[in-house]
């Protein structure tokens, strides 16, 4: 974990009550969620001293499951009258009164399960008893010498607060929220357990009782407005005054604004603990400004940060790159679902790129066959238990008792584990593998196959694509993927199409050329797709000599859909990938497109989507076609002139594949960037002829899926080609409507030819835990998820609706989660003017308002072109969750100083410091990259010093920016520019960052570049963000 | 035969036409959900009806206005108007792309339209006895026939 400051859970809250606030002060009216249980609890839970961690603990987990299982009393182990969640007695030797047992309360019983999953039977309702001495080891959290920690903590009585509710008691709450049943309660607690090792507590422990002066957050801040809630008691007196708040509650301070570089919010540690973030929202007597400094709102300046504790709670799980869930509890009814507002659902990116020494264990059962549940097809995962002396596997899905195939029994240990388990990657991780027998071939595997179609009107000459492209192709020859198989072909087309016959037995190629537009027909059954090892000379020729063949082409039209429809008739007997790299709009034959152009008129009636559709059905049937025989397309789009890449893009989204978008394109300018990104999906692993399922405990069903690709059934996702850099959105429905539960399971299942030949099944599966608490769902929630499927949600409803409605339901739904947010604590809390959130979605706001001001939803007819509107969505509609993120919130940082220090004295890691998107943040005497992970653009200040710019610009510097192409020159501080850059781009192959240059003043382009990316400044009537704070903060009391 | 009977059970026939058509579109669709039909198929096999169900009750809601049959006429417009629309903005067929996203609209839209061609087969059929029925009981037009 790097930077505290923002890692969400629970680290600010860390519940410490101090004795001065004793529970009693609580009145108890005031539990309103909770049964009897915590009151009636607490005395119980003080009483209990308790010496030995380790004992103390395993009652502990114990209980944590008793209380889940509820009535299901599959655990009748010790603490058996827990079963009954209302009855509050707690067991003596249950609550350990110490920091230090406290801490391991949380230590979750879930790794234990997770390592032993025979002992337990997750969610089956098997008797077996978990040998308590088991769990020890896998808890290095237990180690932990006991410090102490001041006042027995009255929260300790977690147990008991637990069942459920949240935040029982104002500000009694700990963070971490034992609300809940077994899988749930262990888990919030583990995270604090991670977050807060204990030696840093003991110390702000120390610190807190003076009350001495912490050094605020925000120096800057004048205490005479509402300042940041992470400052001192002396402040949260001042706050008292303004909010007359119960006595509990007078000094409780919200600590929870983290802000980067922020203090760990010491200060909290003494007051009472909420349970949420809040905000300041109201103005001082007498001031017009809102009280509320925009500099203190949270800001996702680390990026993102995936849910970290849940993956520690649930070692099994895959890991979060191939699969997030929007929030990790999923919510047991129906009525919980409604009031949760946001999309429940998950993002799957199921090749994603793992890092050296984590990649995906292969497993070969060649001669068992895969193991598979008979009723619901579930593959073998580390979750299914074991029985009947190992003959027996019980499936985790759907709890179906099935045989073990002969050549896979294996013994069970005393444990009840196999023996074999080290042996066995499918039963310990939580991403397999499997190398799928005959059966799950239709056809022998297809060789990869790249099919290029190529566009040689006048304008792709003039732009230099051909070049680019045919030097990139050549070049990659040796890397593409499923040597000596791979297959190749090439057409070319502008008013005719022109096919290559590249028989390895010719030296040169032929070309073929066929003008009859309406009939189209192949001129040669074979050799126009070729074995690239068997014919590689002539392609290289072939290659060579494209650019030249075509170099006094006036020719200006485009037969773009005839010379689809002849590379499909190419294609079709094996599938592949076929890229397209076109110029100029479709102009001649089936599929021509008119220029329909972008009328403003249209914008803001209720045609304007049909803009962003496409023109001619010839495409929808077109990509349905390609799909259906294996073909994935990606569309390299150049023309500076309306393209229509909103039918174009069709093909790509129907395919599985992406539209990469080059508006204006000269080789000089953007030749690397598209020789760079070219080469990357030549290159890239991909996995041909793909079918992708997602699998789901029962009572629950995935129903909406969001992304590139074509649904084949009601839950098959077909994708022709697919690889590292897509992901899929999927939304949840809870069937029943009750879930009895205590574990949802989750299993993606890729189905697919890897490029070496073989068939393969990719197996991601996740556990989340059921919860009862609606409180629980907001915290365990992930941000980066739900804006991902937000915004596909949003992109899919500008299709269909005014760009307007598209933003609009984003906000509503920020505002109904937040509403309901804080109508669970508006009764016991006296929120008065405070925006409050769940700490998991404390960027929600900033995220949504940024998505409403990324390309595809800005403004409207003036604020984005058209094509490069349908181009940002379709890329967006395929982009992994970090990647998202990136472009939602992109870096800013300012390098001006770094390349002025003395050589090597700075660590890279320090520059890298990321500034608010603010136009503020932009210092004249500065230079700046702001990165969205497109692109980077390099502002220089009007007064940056001229060394900087003759060093990095050369002879250019004082020419105009737009014309300037940015390239190492030989001095220090060039090369340490382009260092920068390099480290930035190698932090994320999958685009290549091209540099453009703009200097402060040089409008309009340095508004178009820059100044209408700073999200969080009011742009040409937009709100920035403390407007939209407000704004929202308002809408979300209106009704509250 | 009385014209009034033969124009009775040519609707009568067209109405059970119409019934047909989108019983099969529906079939189609149920198949589709229960996987028992790929996309592909079932959105040409649905396709392929289409407009044949439009031409036929085009024709038919014509034929009511034709020979005055006001009331026939005022229950078939409707119906007719819609496909008329829909046909006019391209949304006739299924979208073979978007079929699984669209299938619960499609499939309501074919109950209302089964409902719909179910009354006009009814009152079709009502108005058919009726007709034979004159034309029974006015035996002479029988004897006159022969």
């Amino acid at each position: 974990m790097k930077a505290m400051g923002t890692e969400n859970p629970g680290h600010p809250n860390f519940p410490v009550r101090p004795s001065a606030t004793p529970f009693a002060s609580a009145p108890p009216p005031v539990t309103p969620f909770s049964s009897s249980g915590p009151v009636a609890s607490e005395g119980n839970s003080f009483r209990a001293a308790l010496p030995a961690a380790p004992q103390g603990m395993t009652p502990y987990s114990s209980f944590g499951s008793a209380v889940g299982q509820d009535a299901s009393g599959y655990r009748p182990s010790p603490p058996a009258r827990f079963n009954d969640p209302s009855v509050s007695s707690v067991p003596t030797s249950f609550v350990p009164p110490t920091g230090a047992s406290f801490q391991q309360f949380p230590t979750p019983q879930f790794p234990s399960t997770a390592q032993a999953p025979p002992a337990r039977g997750p969610p089956v309702g098997q008797p077996p008893l978990q040998p308590p001495a088991s769990q020890v080891p896998f808890r290095p959290q237990s180690s932990i010498p006991p410090v102490s920690m001041g006042s027995p903590p009255p929260s300790v009585n977690f147990p008991t607060g637990v069942y459920q509710s949240d935040s029982s008691f104002p500000g009694a709450r700990p963070n971490f929220p034992p609300s809940f049943p077994s899988a749930g309660s262990s888990y919030p607690a583990a995270r604090a357990t991670l977050q807060q090792p204990m030696p840093g507590y003991a110390t702000n422990q120390a610190a807190v009782p003076q009350a001495s002066p912490v050094p605020s957050a925000f120096p800057t801040q004048p205490g005479s407005y509402m300042p940041l809630p992470t400052s001192l008691s002396p402040f949260s007196a001042q706050q008292g005054s303004y909010f007359p708040a119960p006595p509990a509650a007078a000094l409780q301070s919200r600590d929870q604004m983290q802000h980067p570089g922020s203090i760990p919010p010491v200060g909290g540690i003494q007051s009472l603990m909420e349970d949420f973030s809040s905000l300041f929202l109201t103005s001082m007597p007498g001031s017009i400004e809102p009280g509320l400094d925009s500099m203190v709102l949270p800001r996702p300046l680390d990026g993102d940060v995936e849910p970290k504790s849940f993956v520690e709670t649930f070692p099994l799980n895959c890991n979060p790159r191939y699969l997030r869930l929007t929030t990790t509890a999923i919510p047991n009814s129906q009525s919980l679902v409604s009031r949760w507002h946001l999309p429940l659902g998950a993002v799957v990116c199921p090749l994603a790129e793992a890092p050296e020494g984590e990649e995906v264990p292969v497993v070969n059962f060649a001669s068992s066959g895969i193991v598979r549940c008979k009723r619901c097809r579930t593959y073998v995962n580390p979750y299914v238990t074991f029985t009947d002396a190992g003959r027996k596997w019980r499936c985790n899905l759907c709890s179906l008792l099935n045989d073990v195939p002969g050549d896979y029994y294996a013994h069970l240990d005393a444990a009840g584990q196999r023996i074999d388990l080290d042996e066995r990657p499918e039963l310990t991780k939580g991403s397999v593998e499997f190398v799928a027998p005959t059966e799950y071939m239709v056809r022998p595997p297809m060789p990869p196959l790249y099919f290029f179609l190529i566009d040689v009107s006048v304008s792709a000459v003039r732009s230099g694509m051909i070049e680019v492209v045919a030097q990139t192709i050549k070049s990659c020859l040796d890397q593409l993927p499923g040597f000596p198989r791979t297959q190749i072909g090439f057409i070319t087309y502008d008013s005719t199409i022109h096919f290559y016959n590249m028989k390895s037995s010719l030296t040169q190629p032929q070309m073929m050329v066929v003008s009859d537009l309406d009939d189209i027909f192949v001129p040669l059954p074979d050799d126009l797709l070729v074995n690239l090892s068997e014919s590689r000379t002539v392609v290289e020729t072939f290659l060579d000599s494209l650019p030249s063949m075509f170099q006094d082409n006036l020719n200006i039209e485009s037969a773009f859909g005839p010379s689809l429809k002849a590379a499909f008739m190419v294609m079709n007997q094996l599938g592949g990938k076929l890229l397209i790299f076109q110029n100029t709009l479709p102009s001649l034959g089936v599929g021509r497109l008119r220029l329909r152009g972008d009328d403003f008129r249209l914008y803001g009636t209720d045609k304007e989507h049909a803009l962003r559709l496409p023109e001619d059905p010839f495409y929808k049937q077109m990509a349905a076609d390609l799909t259906k025989y294996q073909i994935g397309v990606n569309i390299y789009a150049f023309s500076d002139k309306y393209t229509d890449i909103a039918s174009l893009g069709t093909l790509a989204k129907y395919t599985g594949g992406q539209v990469y978008y080059y508006p204006s394109f000269q080789s000089a300018v953007h030749g690397e960037k598209l020789r760079h990104e070219l080469a990357r999906d030549l290159t890239r692993e991909t996995a041909w002829e793909a079918v992708m399922r997602i699998r789901c405990g029962k009572g629950v069903r995935f129903t909406s899926y969001h992304g590139n690709f074509m649904l084949r059934s009601t839950d098959l996702l077909a994708l022709p080609a697919v690889d590292c850099d897509k992901a899929y959105a999927v939304q949840l429905t809870l069937e029943e409507t009750l879930l009895t539960t205590q574990t949802v399971y989750f299993q993606v299942a890729l189905l697919y030819t890897a490029s070496c030949g073989e068939r393969r099944i990719r197996v991601h599966t996740l556990a989340a835990p059921v919860v009862s608490d609606l409180g629980e769902m907001y915290r365990q929630a992930d941000t980066g998820a739900i804006v991902s499927l937000f915004s596909r949600l949003a992109i899919e409803k500008t299709l269909a609706h005014k760009l307007e409605d598209a933003r609009n339901s984003v906000q509503q739904r920020i505002v109904k989660a937040l509403r309901e947010y804080r109508n669970l604590y508006a009764v016991q809390h006296r929120l008065g003017a405070r925006m409050i959130y769940p700490d998991s979605l404390k960027f929600l706001p900033l995220y949504g308002l940024s998505l409403c001001k990324s390309i595809p939803l800005r403004g409207g007819y003036a604020d984005a072109q058209l094509d490069e509107r349908c181009a940002a969505g379709f890329t967006m509609m395929a982009l992994p969750v970090k990647k998202l993120l990136k472009l939602l919130y992109p870096s800013l940082i300012r390098v001006d100083e770094y390349l002025l220090k003395p050589s090597s004295q700075v660590d890279f890691e320090n520059i890298m410091k990321r500034l608010t998107l603010i136009g503020e943040s932009l210092d004249s005497r500065g230079l700046y990259i702001y990165d969205d992970g497109f692109r980077f653009i390099l502002w220089f200040g009007r007064m940056l010093s001229p060394d900087i710019s003759r060093n990095l610009l050369g002879t250019d510097f004082a020419a105009e920016l737009s014309k300037v192409i940015l390239s190492e020159h030989d001095n220090e501080m060039s090369r340490r520019l382009m260092g920068i850059l390099k480290k930035l781009r190698e932090s994320d192959p999958s685009y290549y960052l091209l540099p453009c240059l703009v200097r402060q003043g040089e409008q309009p382009r340095e508004g178009l570049l820059l100044l209408a990316n700073l999200v969080e400044d009011p742009i040409g009537g937009t709100n920035g963000y403390l407007d939209w704070i407000l704004q929202i903060h308002r809408q979300v009391q209106q009704i509250a | 035969m009385s014209l009034d009977l033969i124009f009775w059970i040519v609707c009568f026939v067209m109405g059970l036409g119409l019934v047909a058509f989108t019983f099969y579109q529906m079939l189609c669709l149920l198949d589709l959900e229960a996987d028992f039909l790929n996309i592909y198929e079932a959105a040409s096999q649905i396709n392929s009806v289409v407009l044949p169900e439009f031409i036929l009750q085009g024709v038919l809601c014509a034929i009511f206005l034709l020979t005055w049959h006001w009331f026939m006429f005022l229950v078939a417009a409707p119906v007719a108007l819609y496909h008329v629309m829909l046909y006019v903005n391209g949304k006739h067929l299924v979208d073979v792309t978007e079929i699984f996203r669209n299938l619960n609209q499609y499939k309501k839209l074919r109950y209302y339209k089964l409902g719909a061609y179910m009354f006009l087969l009814i009152v079709v059929l009502t108005r058919l006895t009726l007709s034979a029925f004159h034309y029974v009981r006015n035996g002479d037009d029988l004897v006159h026939l022969f």
